[in-house]
């Protein structure tokens, strides 16, 4: 599926939620408590750039707002935006982020803003008990959004859903580092997706089915058990006893931040000598670092578990631990046979744009060629983006 | 003869000159004796001043490469290294300093044992520190203080109170040392006497002809920067609030004809601090600006259990790590108490955290106070980010405004 045609589909779902009653709280940063959001009786859906919009920013951001919210600002000027029961920003991920939504809410009044707090240390239960107090004060303003006081049920329901639909998609994730023929990977960042667009039943009931199609290759190919232990491995974020050996096809990973794995998937659509079995892993924000998210425990106070459960995440540029995350990439790069990595920087953002020497060095260090991919959300410069990617295979299948 | 100048020089830059060489060698001594810690501007420095711990600023070494105007060359040494250029030119700036000190006259710090940042002013410090950490091998500490909407809440404060403990843990393992009630007390006494100094010699700038202008402040204000918890800051604060109240006395300006007096928002540009004095010859000052009366939180407290509580009010509610709504108020009671004509805001492209908002906070500041106001772009240090004759052409259109 290609990106825009996934914002086309997103929007229609949106529409269909809306017009059966039932509220939509759009979130930017993606580790968000979904579970917190459902059980509050609405759906929690990724507030997505699209890349036909005009920009209509300029007399509310500078052009040195990062790509992606000047995108989404523009898109609210235009009038282009679903129809949300409120908008959730994150604080203390980035400057931008932090910024603009103090400008959305000025601009647009009429909007429901609704800020969550992250710790960006790596504090341990300080910062659980810190997230899990910043859960609850969330919880209280969805309370008076929606009149709907936390449901004890619905949570533990969404935490069934949610944790459902993510171990099917670690699983596809292994899958598909596994054994790329038996799932591509436009199909897998079609099913997340799907489930950033709305983390309902029907998308869990899509990712089981799908996972049982896979599944049946795994078996007969006797991969079933090493596809489980990549997945635990990724999850707990120590490969040590996985080693994934690769025949001759190059196998490469993207990584990155505000990028989805769908807007991946379309961009190598059309590169010349990128084959079918070729990306075998993101390791982007909206991808792979939301999917390998922890279960939340619905056992206890319920703020705690989701606090415990975001911060139990894969950690990104936007918070501390510069060095576990090159180890965990080398480690990565290393365990998994990956011959190449794809360095997608958003314009304008600083956490990727920080972080990129630091992972271009990391990859040097095990041997593993990388590409920088300047990027924004309209793919301004697409062709340019294909030819580098064209290139870089070719270095690759030449070395 | 020599034509006189549209603006008067100080006496107490030469003192000022004699601190920031001194501060130079004590770094240097610092970092071969191991106990040197680069910190971040809003960091709380009275804890590691009060551990022997010595600290040294980055953003100030970043500024004198932009005085230096060798923003380019040295920023450029970081994006060799893979750093965007579109990243803040400070990091940029220290980043390549590290990489290539011997190519950096002035503007390379001494090698540090610690980085300490604290992200009350921005999100930017604890990744530039992580890049040092990769060339220094030097740990760092964030001391994290999470933005505030309104008031601080109890476990918002619970938390950087914790970080602050966590603080005085890590001095503690990584140099050796300990916090003591007598010098933590000698040395928040110390750091607050030099913000009631400096506070007052801000003030003094509402009086008509203003004793400060803005270049004036931006480079008086290093001590309080840089050497908060010292001695020779103290007396540096004397010193200068003597000759300005000595000024004030005799009606004797900054400027030699007053007539607009504007508010300066955001960090200058170091690069062309006469663009202060070419506006200061059309009888244009500068009495208040947002960047210098950022530093007014005094740390207060009779033993170490106060002073930590101190540190984290003061250093939770600093301007930047306020909304927007909460720079506008600053803004209009700056215009209010300064009986001020105007104001001009450079939006700083390497800095969103200052400056992300000024389109909206611009129009918000005339509505509430009556008064015009430009936006201006550039960059502090990275001169191939501003465009002179653009940025005259602006401040042009607004000052026609007064006439």
């Amino acid at each position: 599926m290609s990106y825009p045609i996934l914002i086309e589909q997103s929007n229609q779902i949106l529409r269909e939620l809306v017009d059966a009653g039932q509220p939509v709280l759009g979130y930017i940063y993606p580790h968000i408590p979904h579970e917190i959001v459902m059980a509050h009786g609405l759906t929690p859906s990724l507030v997505r750039t699209n890349p036909t919009t005009v920009g209509a920013y300029e007399d509310s951001l500078q052009t040195f707002s990062c790509s992606l919210t000047r995108n989404l600002f523009s898109q609210r000027v235009n009038g282009s935006f679903p129809l949300l029961a409120g908008i959730v920003f994150s604080s203390n991920t980035c400057d931008a982020l932090q910024n603009v939504a103090d400008v959305w809410r000025l601009r647009f009044p009429e909007d429901n803003v609704i800020r969550l707090t992250y710790p960006v240390g790596d504090s341990g239960n300080p910062a659980v008990q810190y997230l899990a107090l910043e859960i609850k004060a969330f919880s209280d303003a969805l309370e008076s959004l929606t009149g709907v006081a936390f449901q004890k049920d619905a949570f533990i329901e969404a935490a069934s859903i949610v944790g459902g639909i993510r171990r099917g998609l670690q699983l596809l994730y292994s899958a598909r580092l596994v054994n790329p023929s038996l799932i591509p990977y436009d199909t897998l960042s079609e099913l997340v997706g799907e489930f950033m667009t709305a983390p309902t039943k029907t998308v869990l009931t899509r990712i089981e089915k799908k996972w049982a199609e896979v599944l049946d290759g795994l078996k007969k190919e006797k991969q079933d058990g090493v596809v489980e232990k990549t997945r635990t491995a990724l999850l707990s974020q120590d490969m040590g006893g996985i080693n994934l050996t690769s025949d001759s096809a190059v196998r490469i990973a993207f990584i990155g931040g505000m990028v989805e794995p769908t807007t991946i998937a379309d961009l190598i659509n059309n590169v010349p000598g990128m084959k079918s079995n070729t990306v075998v892993l993101d390791v982007l924000t909206f991808g792979f670092r939301t999917v390998f998210t922890p279960p939340v425990e619905t056992e206890g106070d319920p703020f705690e578990g989701a606090a415990r459960s975001i911060l139990g995440a894969p950690s990104e540029p936007t918070q501390e631990g510069l060095s576990k995350r090159v180890k965990l990439l080398k480690d990565v790069l290393t365990h998994l046979s990956i011959g190449g990595l794809v360095v997608c920087e958003q314009s304008f953002c600083d956490p990727d744009e920080f972080e990129a020497p630091s992972t271009e060095r990391a990859a040097a260090e095990v041997g593993v060629p990388i590409v920088r991919l300047p990027i924004d959300p309209e793919l301004s410069d697409r062709a340019r983006l294909e030819g580098r990617l064209q290139t870089f295979l070719e270095t690759l299948d030449a070395s | 003869m020599s034509e006189e100048k549209p603006y008067r020089r100080l006496e107490s830059q030469d003192l000022l000159q004699q601190i920031a060489f001194r501060h130079g060698l004590e770094a240097m001594a610092a970092s071969e004796e191991g106990r040197l810690a680069w910190v971040t501007s809003g960091f709380p420095v009275e804890i590691p001043v009060a551990m022997d711990v010595f600290p040294t600023y980055p953003e100030q070494a970043g500024a004198i490469v932009g005085a230096s105007k060798i923003g380019p060359e040295v920023c450029g040494f970081a994006e060799d290294l893979g750093y965007s250029q579109e990243l803040c030119s400070y990091a940029r700036a220290s980043i390549g300093s590290t990489d290539r000190p011997d190519d950096t006259a002035m503007g390379a710090r001494p090698t540090p044992q610690a980085l300490l940042a604290c992200n009350n002013i921005c999100g930017t410090v604890l990744k530039w520190y992580d890049a040092i950490s990769e060339m220094t091998n030097a740990p760092v500490f964030l001391l994290d203080t999470p933005p505030l909407e309104r008031e601080q809440l109890p476990h918002h404060r619970a938390y950087v109170r914790r970080g602050v403990d966590r603080l005085v843990e890590f001095l503690a393992d990584t140099f050796n040392t300990k916090l003591e009630n007598e010098k933590a007390t000698k040395v928040a006494d110390l750091s607050s006497q030099a913000i009631r100094l400096w506070t007052k010699v801000l003030k003094a700038c509402a009086n008509k002809p203003s004793p400060l202008n803005c270049a004036d402040r931006f480079l008086t204000m290093a001590p309080v920067v840089s050497s908060r918890g010292m001695e020779h800051c103290v007396e540096f604060y004397e010193a200068l609030l003597a000759e300005v109240e000595e000024r004030v006395k005799g009606g004797v300006g900054a400027i030699r004809d007053e007539q607009t007096r504007l508010l300066w928002d955001n960090i200058p540009p170091w690069f062309t601090l006469r663009f202060f004095n070419q506006l200061a010859a059309r009888g244009v000052g500068f009495p208040a600006d947002t960047y210098t009366h950022a530093w007014s939180g005094a740390v207060e407290g009779s033993d170490i259990a106060s002073i930590l509580d101190g540190v984290v009010d003061v250093y939770s509610n600093v301007y930047l790590n306020k909304g927007l709504e909460a720079k506008v108020d600053k803004m209009c009671e700056l215009i209010k108490d300064y009986d001020l004509d105007g104001f001009v805001m450079f939006s700083v492209r390497s800095c969103k955290r200052y400056s992300l908002g000024q389109l909206v906070s611009k129009e918000m500041v005339t509505e509430r106070t009556g008064v015009p106001g430009v936006v201006i772009e550039g960059d502090m240090v990275d001169s191939r980010l501003f465009n002179e004759a653009q940025v005259q052409t602006r401040v042009d259109a607004l000052l026609e405004m007064f006439v």
